[in-house]
């Protein structure tokens, strides 16, 4: 053969690169124009029927109250919304990590050598999980109501108050130096943390123990009962207490918002579970074998060789259940707590047009998922084995 | 061979798009449309229109599409057989009455959801809504329905329990209310508890039956509602309606009503009259016992609301009156046979002899002192 032929741009209709792009550009300019063609039809059908098809009712006045938060009925339409918006990522953030924490347990108790341990996880795992989440919530909210002791007569159980309007919890607060002494903690956890890397060099230079965490939990334990002392006593324990029709005192939580933070965890953490006994099991065999066979101990397995690959496996999926929990916040609706979702519907109800309402909280939901997946999915991409 | 590969996939991805945009148009258009027609001259349309129209349309169907509520008693529940009853429920039949001449070719559409109410309406899903709703001003404007005559004249009122020891709704600082979700009622409690200068916390629950479990587990020290709801509700109240009391002061306005869909005033005049014709017949002293007695009446003007011929000048054929209304002359004579006078119906679901125990009060004949009041027939 001979050497290379000269090649010949081919005319556009034959490029296959000019075709590509022409076929992907005619496709999205195809969708779009649908979209708004569907969008035309809508408001045009709208219109005839004397609906309202604009937006501006988001800055009219709500004229309504949402429960546990200082919403004021002089407020907007688009305030009771972000409202509601805020009340579902309450839920979603707290929800996602109480399912994290509570999912590995189980997961975990599910592969116990423990046969009380693995039959009870396997239990709840099989009973919830194979439920719908609506039902979770109003189980728990139902259970709630049916056993929690009345306003007027509440029960304190180690420093959580107990009725069947809101559930009162015992925290600490600062008064005045509180502030600083929290400043003055995390300075010192930040210090003991270059301290023990520091002890922890000692040791393998000389070979001696140098007692990294003594070192490092020793400057947070002087400086915590030092500044305790300088401060007079900064961080008090705030105690809820019933008064009048309500508790004060504590955070206080209504009675809604837990219902459905314990049924999503109840019912998530079952599919985090089952991620994470799935995760575990899928860790090869000969990677254990190895790690046996070069003496490691059961503990330093786990925690070097099989955990850290099955944590890389149950990333993605478990993005996956966050996002599910925090779409499901909104059944909350069925037990009246405030989210995005149950604004929406009063809105709705007091006359705001629906369509242009759900798109809002469509856009909402939208926002929020997508923000979740990104956060989750920039971290599952630094631990991501690297793969070649 | 990746390539290819991608473009199968936007390909496929734009099929089932399209596919959805489909069933979405289709959506769109049964939304403009009144029932039968289809495709695009419904997005032009708006509403039926002389021909077309819904009364034509139910009279073709036979039955009547009726929207109500399943979860009040005294005015719409499904009773332990399984059948619809109560004072809404009634004044469906009344307009199956009127307009197909049978008081039981009613299909009920249950809407105990007070958001599904209007786009059920709206998108031609139900002929007439009669449904505890309050006529109200941005209902009438922007949600597309057209209110009728009120069938019921109510207040929003609170209810308590009788051991709480609150007397009236000034003493009810701080306290927790219960309050049923997308209704009027929200903001009437608003502006009741801010104007007293009251705090309070709402609980807004989708249906009655989660509100009267919270309620009944003392999640919320208050019941805030229509009064004639509060009154079913209370009927009804597991531990007996004696543990209960609602406060007599009613406040707001709550006229109780059916409505229909914008645009169509042939259906809107049907369905007005034929509520009219229960209110009419009261006045007239016409009831479902005696109804067929009072067609041979003396009275010009009962005969001509009966559609009965009315003796003429002589010579004359005695001719039955007929107000144009594409109604049968007499429709009345339907309504009341099969389903009784204004007063028949209150007494029968919600007066003073059933759980509900309602004195008629306001819903009295305008000759009585009440607000009835039924144009004339002529």
């Amino acid at each position: 053969m001979a050497g290379p032929t000269a090649t010949t741009r081919p005319p556009p209709w034959r490029d296959v690169r000019i075709l590509r792009l022409a076929f992907q550009v005619g496709a999205v300019a195809a969708v779009g124009a649908f979209l708004v063609y569907l969008y035309d039809n809508l408001t045009a059908n709208q219109r005839a029927l004397g609906i309202e098809t604009s937006f501006d009712f988001l800055d009219q006045q709500a004229g309504f109250r949402i429960a546990y938060s200082d919403f004021s009925p002089s407020g907007t339409v688009f305030e009771a919304m972000l409202v509601g918006l805020r009340n579902t990522i309450t839920v979603a953030l707290l929800g996602i990590v109480l399912t994290l924490i509570l999912g590995t347990l189980v997961g975990i108790a599910r592969l116990s050598s423990n046969w009380l341990v693995r039959r009870a996880a396997g239990a709840y795992v099989e009973a919830v999980r194979n439920v719908p989440p609506l039902l979770v919530i109003i189980f728990v909210n139902s259970a709630a109501l049916a056993t929690l002791p009345p306003i007027d007569d509440p029960e304190r159980v180690a420093g959580v108050l107990l009725t069947v309007r809101e559930i009162g919890v015992t925290v600490p607060r600062g008064d005045g130096g509180g502030w600083i002494y929290v400043g003055l903690l995390a300075a010192a956890l930040l210090g003991a943390v270059p301290l023990a890397r520091w002890r922890a060099t000692v040791e393998e230079r000389t070979g001696r123990p140098a007692r990294p965490w003594l070192w490092g939990g020793g400057l947070v334990a002087v400086v915590a009962v030092g500044a305790w002392f300088a401060l007079d006593a900064p961080v008090v324990l705030s105690r809820p207490q019933v008064v009048d029709r309500g508790i004060e005192g504590g955070v206080a939580m209504g009675l809604p918002f837990v219902a459905v933070l314990v049924g999503l965890v109840l019912y998530t953490a079952t599919h985090v579970a089952e991620i994470v006994r799935g995760s575990i099991l899928a860790v090869p065999k000969g990677q254990t074998e190895a790690a046996t066979a070069v003496g490691l101990s059961t503990t330093q397995r786990l925690r070097y060789v099989v955990l850290p690959q099955a944590f890389r496996i149950a990333v993605p999926p478990t993005i996956n259940q966050f996002l599910n929990l925090t779409k499901n916040t909104s059944l909350g609706v069925a037990v009246a707590y405030g989210e995005a979702m149950y604004v929406t519907r009063t809105v709705i109800g007091n006359g705001s047009p629906a369509i242009q309402s759900i798109l809002v909280v469509m856009a909402m939901y939208l926002v929020l998922s997508l923000a979740i997946s990104l956060v989750a999915n920039l971290a599952n991409r630094r631990l991501r084995l690297v793969e070649r | 061979m990746f390539q290819r590969g991608r473009v199968f996939t936007l390909a496929a991805f734009l099929s089932v798009l399209a596919l959805v945009g489909a069933a979405c148009s289709d959506d769109d258009d049964s939304s403009g449309d009144s029932g039968g027609d289809t495709g695009e001259e419904a997005a032009t349309e708006g509403g039926g229109d002389e021909g077309g129209g819904l009364l034509a349309e139910v009279q073709d169907r036979g039955t009547l599409n009726c929207g109500v509520n399943e979860t009040v008693p005294g005015f719409g529940l499904v009773d332990e057989q399984g059948e619809y009853a109560g004072f809404d429920i009634e004044f469906c039949k009344a307009v199956a009455a009127a307009v197909l001449g049978d008081a039981e070719a009613v299909e009920y559409t249950p809407l105990s959801d007070p958001e599904t109410r209007f786009p059920a309406l709206q998108s031609g899903e139900i002929d007439v809504l009669i449904r505890n709703t309050t006529y109200t001003a941005s209902r009438d404007g922007g949600d597309g329905a057209r209110f009728l005559a009120t069938t019921f004249f109510d207040g929003q009122g609170m209810m308590v329990r009788a051991d709480s020891g609150f007397q009236s709704i000034e003493d009810m600082n701080g306290t927790t209310i219960c309050v049923l979700a997308g209704t009027t009622t929200e903001l009437n409690l608003a502006t009741r508890f801010d104007s007293a200068g009251l705090t309070y916390t709402p609980l807004t629950f989708p249906d009655a039956d989660a509100l009267g479990e919270a309620f009944g587990a003392g999640q919320c020290d208050g019941w805030t509602s229509d009064l004639s709801q509060l009154a079913g509700q209370r009927s009804a109240f597991p531990e007996g309606p004696d543990a209960l009391v609602i406060f007599d002061d009613a406040f707001s306005k709550e006229p109780l009503g059916p409505a229909v869909r914008d645009g169509d005033d042939e259906w809107a005049s049907a369905v007005n009259w034929a509520l009219l014709a229960t209110i009419q017949a009261e006045e007239f002293g016409i009831t479902s016992a005696n109804v067929e007695q009072m067609t041979g009446s003396e009275n010009p003007d009962i005969l001509r609301f009966l559609g009965q011929p009315i003796p003429a000048e002589e010579g004359a054929e005695p001719e039955p009156f007929d107000p144009g209304l594409g109604l049968d002359p007499d429709f009345a004579v339907d309504v009341i046979s099969q389903v009784g006078n204004y007063g028949e119906i209150y007494d029968r679901t919600v007066g003073p002899d059933t759980p509900l125990g309602l004195e008629r009060g306001i819903n009295a004949q305008w000759t009585d002192g009440g607000l009835l009041y039924a144009p004339p027939y002529r």
